[in-house]
């Protein structure tokens, strides 16, 4: 379920190389949310900033329980890089320069849409060697389950067992650690 | 009729296959099979998406430089790649068991892991592209749990002289993980391959000799640093290698 305990833990026990490392581990995906959402790369790494200053400091929130570690730090940069959209707003209200802003719709996307992206990536690098390649196959490829047999060499029952795991897994880690865990009920399909 | 099968779930969802008359009367009912395919549909899409966010470039060190100077935190940058892909290789002899260095400290370790989840799918990349010729896989084994549990895994013996180990969701351990060949007929009998970072992958290398039709039996351990070499007993996951 949770595959950061080590990390996890240590972070909240105020491991400083904890901080480090979640960095390494996660702050490519905390920079690439708060840039798409935002747009802009000052404002993104500002925002990337902040997330982890937020986290570090507000680690015994942290509860392992309700979610992975990416989901949480996710979590806190969707809400940082809001709140800098909505005083940029405004800022932009106050003087009166609200159709010199770049129409935002073209380049950025909600921040619920790419959180979910990050996280089911992160899943899907995760997964057993197999089930991942034939889910890679599936979703960037197009290929169909005898497609997928054949490309792999695997038995097409071997190939359909792996994409309903995977897509299981993929599920699982979504509904606890995608951008509507809090909002979604505990249904039945936790339970694998 | 029934629910639909969770294959043909998938199917509908994932590869847009229409649903047969039979099927489109039991799904204008139950809402139950409607929100199985609502979901892995969303799944689906998302998971498309998910191609362009696989090599995500790391912030530059100047956001670290900021996060350090409101923290206090003065951390290093991970240990290089390099560092932790070393041990991995096949050693020159081959022969021996390999085993983290007691000495390691737990955040060595982790730092270890880390790195390894990182970079996992880059390093046997480059493990298998440095090696000529290129790996041909002559087994492979799916890896289930012994009890209840979300732990699963792969492995594939690579070259006929190493086996290539995949794992997750093992337990949390103050131990560490072991990757053994075991004799299904006699399980007594079993050569250990080396340890197994905690939801990475670990190429091991394979004892010259080993007669992978009596050892097909891939077995991953949990076991307590007690400086006892043998076999806790404490399977998690076991498979058996097939051509």
């Amino acid at each position: 379920m949770n595959p950061d305990h080590e990390l996890a833990e240590n972070f909240r026990g105020g491991d400083e190389h904890a901080l480090r490392m979640a960095y390494d581990r996660y702050g490519g995906a905390v920079l690439h949310l708060a840039l798409r959402t935002l747009g802009n790369r000052a404002d993104a790494e500002d925002v990337t900033q902040a997330t982890f200053v937020a986290a570090w400091q507000g680690r015994e929130t942290f509860d392992p329980d309700r979610g992975g570690m990416l989901g949480w730090l996710l979590g806190i940069a969707r809400r940082k890089a809001v709140d800098r959209l909505r005083s940029a707003a405004r800022e932009a209200r106050v003087a009166e320069t609200i159709r010199a802003l770049p129409e935002p719709a073209a380049t950025v996307e909600t921040p619920e849409r790419v959180l979910d992206r990050l996280v089911v990536a992160d899943e899907l690098a995760r997964l057993p060697a197999e089930q991942r390649r034939t889910l890679e196959l599936a979703f960037y490829d197009d290929l169909t389950h005898p497609q997928i047999s054949a490309v792999t060499g695997l038995p097409l029952g071997t190939v359909k067992s792996h994409i309903r795991r995977g897509m299981a897994n993929l599920r699982q880690r979504w509904e606890v650690d995608g951008a509507a865990s809090g909002s979604r009920p505990a249904g039945r399909s936790r339970t694998l | 009729m029934p629910h639909l099968d969770p294959d043909r779930l998938v199917d509908l969802a994932l590869f847009d296959s229409s649903a047969d008359p039979e099927e489109s009367v039991h799904l204008d009912e139950c809402t139950g099979c409607q929100a199985e395919i609502s979901a892995l549909q969303q799944v689906s899409e998302i998971g498309k998406e998910t191609e362009e966010v696989r090599d995500l470039p790391a912030p530059p060190e100047s956001v670290w430089a900021g996060i350090a100077a409101a923290t206090g935190v003065t951390g290093q940058p991970a240990v290089p790649a390099d560092d932790v892909v070393r041990p991995l290789r096949p050693s020159a002899n081959g022969r021996r068991r390999r085993r983290p260095p007691r000495w390691l400290p737990p955040f060595m370790l982790a730092t270890a892991a880390a790195v390894l989840a990182v970079v996992g799918t880059l390093t046997v990349v480059q493990l298998t592209t440095g090696r000529p010729p290129a790996a041909e896989v002559t087994a492979r084994a799916t890896l289930n749990p012994l009890t209840a549990s979300s732990a699963r895994g792969d492995a594939e013996v690579l070259g006929g002289d190493r086996l290539r180990v995949g794992a997750s969701g093992l337990p949390l351990t103050t131990g560490y993980y072991e990757v053994w060949l075991l004799n299904p007929d006699d399980t007594t009998k079993m050569q250990s391959l080396g340890s197994l970072p905690a939801n990475a992958e670990a190429e091991l290398p394979i004892p010259p000799g080993t007669d992978l039709r009596t050892y097909r039996l891939v077995d991953v351990s949990v076991e307590p640093h007690d400086g006892n070499s043998a076999h806790s007993g404490d399977s998690l996951l076991r498979g058996t290698l097939t051509n």
